[in-house]
């Protein structure tokens, strides 16, 4: 492990400037929004909590045009490279959902392995958490374990350095000059802060009773005939809030432009909460009820994605939580799915 | 840049021939420029500029390079667009998508093809492959219906596989006219007393969701296990390759897993048949 002073850490972004678009949290009210990196401010904040909007939109666009003209090329971004600094570890299982999707299937995505393929990951721990924070009930711990290609763990002003991939372990090599090596003070002030951290998301935990995801088996087929779902759903506006904002759901909708001498198609993020998502032309809907659509989203997080890939599509990190106008909650529905079925 | 194909690009195909088969039903015939070849019971996705896709499972014989038909019902947006499709028109073709039906696992079996309304435009294109392979089969049964006469699609060719010594054909409307010599019911009153071991047939379902759950149910009571009786499910398929979310059904997706499934492996997912 190594050590990098903050001064070097703006030395090291100036440095990746030149080969990635380097993107970074800054803190504006109580959140923290992914910027554009151009010079180091006082408003950037590498630890903290995740992001309030979702990372997905560096890879997955929230609208991109995917065809053109029946022209075979992939309509391209000529930019360089992502570097997404300061991702935190549930957006870390958000990526790994999305990989697995877009890229480990029996289908390739072009659009998505493009944007993802170069990019530099480095990401941080929690220095905190917010009271929606649930991640460990998700064996997601609030520091990254895996996924990245160097991780920062903020000790006082500075930064402890974890190479996570080859890729990260070359960049540390190239620009040697800016790590020194680690004293041991600094590693025990790290445990201290990962317990800290870890406490207050386990008291969350607590207080909401939310389930530990050991026990989510076959909780969606046994809780499928429940009266929870109509429950639940019973304020739902259909805005689709919770799927848009969420790191993990990955539905898109394919439009064309209203031009007919000019073809061009669009993709953009779509959500299963909408009536019409499943309809087909002929208007037979397997999901008409709100409440049907409400346990389909549960389902394709907690059944399928568990059944296919053998992970739980949820990472705990609450902003479906907090973005519900409907206050719909997450931690509730699980609690109720364990414990009241 | 990473080389892997633009799988929502359209090819771009022209339009060749167009149909009337009903007053709500069209066959359109289209050439695309770079040549597609499916296998039956596969779809792919229509392009119509400027208005947008809609799937579709091509009706024609898949021997049949080069060519593509697609029998289309105007019920939405897209469709209404297909009728008003003229020779010379451009559209776009993304596809072959899914699994088509196991030809390979129907040898030496008797198969029987039960198809209800607009469920025959697939099910052509199967015939055809059927017929063109047809030594491999023990025998050909085909049970059709739909609501009356004027609505029967493929008259004609119809007419012509009825003299085929190797298909047993048999049709059946809700209602019929004075014209009308075949049976009159529903379908699955023309699937008892078939002349075959419905223990070790196929039995291949297309149609409406209603007609295909009573279908279904049917030749499960004569018969028929479960997991020799095959369905195409209809589901909103968009991209066509498991990644948009909309066609899911259960564990799978109907785009790349189907869209024709043994009923064994989609009886235990609920709303199947919507
Ligand atoms: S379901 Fe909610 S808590 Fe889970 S990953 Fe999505 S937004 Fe976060
Ligand atoms: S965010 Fe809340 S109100 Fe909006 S669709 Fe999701 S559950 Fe319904
Ligand atoms: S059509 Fe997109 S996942 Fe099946």
């Amino acid at each position: 492990m190594q050590y990098i002073f903050s001064s070097n850490f703006t030395k090291l972004l100036e440095n990746l400037k030149s080969d990635y678009e380097i993107y970074i949290p800054v803190k504006k009210g109580e959140q923290r929004f992914y910027k554009k990196y151009i010079d180091f401010t006082d408003d950037i904040v590498i630890g903290e909590v995740r992001a309030f909007e979702p990372l997905k939109s560096f890879f997955f666009r929230a609208r991109e045009i995917v065809a053109e003209n029946f022209k075979s090329d992939i309509p391209h971004t000529s930019q360089k490279p992502y570097c997404i600094v300061g991702m935190k570890a549930c957006d870390l299982k958000g990526l790994k959902i999305h990989d697995y999707v877009f890229k480990n299937h029996d289908f390739q995505d072009p659009f998505y392995i493009n944007r993802r393929k170069d990019n530099l990951i480095i990401s941080a721990d929690c220095t905190s958490a917010i009271d929606t924070c649930f991640c460990l009930a998700l064996n997601v711990k609030p520091y990254p374990l895996e996924n990245f290609d160097i991780n920062l763990s903020e000790v006082g002003e500075d930064f402890i350095v974890e190479v996570g991939s080859p890729k990260g372990k070359r960049l540390v090599e190239k620009y040697s000059f800016l790590f020194e090596e680690i004293k041991d003070k600094f590693l025990s002030q790290r445990n201290e802060q990962r317990e800290k951290v870890t406490k207050a998301v386990e008291k969350n935990i607590k207080e909401n009773k939310i389930p530990q995801q050991d026990s989510f088996k076959g909780i969606i087929e046994r809780g499928y005939e429940s009266d929870i779902w109509a429950d639940e759903a019973d304020k739902c506006v259909e805005c689709g809030a919770c799927n848009t904002i969420c790191p993990t759901c990955h539905c898109f909708l394919l439009y064309d432009q209203k031009d007919e001498n000019r073809m061009a198609r669009l993709r953009i993020w779509d959500s299963c909460m909408i009536k019409d998502f499943a309809q087909v032309a002929g208007g037979a809907n397997p999901r008409p009820e709100l409440w049907m659509r409400l346990r389909n989203r549960f389902e394709k997080k907690f059944d399928f994605f568990s059944k296919v890939a053998n992970i739980y599509a949820c990472t705990g990190c609450g902003r479906c939580i907090s973005a519900c106008p409907a206050k719909i909650d997450i931690r509730k529905i699980l609690n109720r799915l364990v414990y009241d079925v | 840049m990473y080389k892997i194909k633009n799988p929502y690009r359209p090819i771009r195909a022209e339009i060749t021939g167009v149909i009337s088969e009903t007053p709500t039903i069209k066959t359109i015939r289209i050439v695309p420029e770079e040549p597609i070849t499916f296998e039956t019971g596969q779809f792919i996705e229509l392009t119509i500029p400027g208005i947008g896709e809609a799937p579709f499972t091509p009706s024609s014989r898949p021997a049949m390079k080069g060519i593509m038909e697609l029998t289309v019902m105007s019920v939405g947006k897209v469709t209404k667009k297909v009728h008003e499709l003229k020779n010379g028109d451009i559209v776009g073709v993304r596809g072959p998508f899914g699994k088509g039906y196991p030809i390979d696992r129907f040898k030496g079996k008797e198969i029987l093809v039960v198809g209800g309304g607009c469920g025959f435009a697939p099910l052509r294109s199967l015939m055809y492959e059927l017929f063109d392979r047809s030594g491999e089969f023990k025998k050909l049964f085909f049970r059709g219906g739909c609501k009356t006469p004027q609505e029967l699609l493929y008259r004609g060719e119809i007419a012509d596989w009825a003299k085929r010594k190797d298909l047993d054909i048999k049709l059946s409307v809700d209602k019929g006219d004075s014209g009308w010599k075949g049976n009159v019911g529903v379908v699955t009153t023309i699937l008892d007393g078939i002349d075959m071991d419905y223990e070790s047939g196929i039995a291949i379902v297309c149609g409406p969701p209603v007609m295909m759950k009573f279908s279904t149910k049917k030749l499960l009571d004569i018969g028929f296990k479960e997991e020799n009786v095959y369905l195409s499910m209809e589901k909103n398929m968009s991209c066509g390759i498991g990644k948009c979310g909309h066609c899911r059904l259960g564990i799978y997706y109907a785009c790349k897993d189907g869209p024709v499934f043994s009923y064994d492996k989609v009886k235990d997912f609920s709303n199947i048949w919507e």
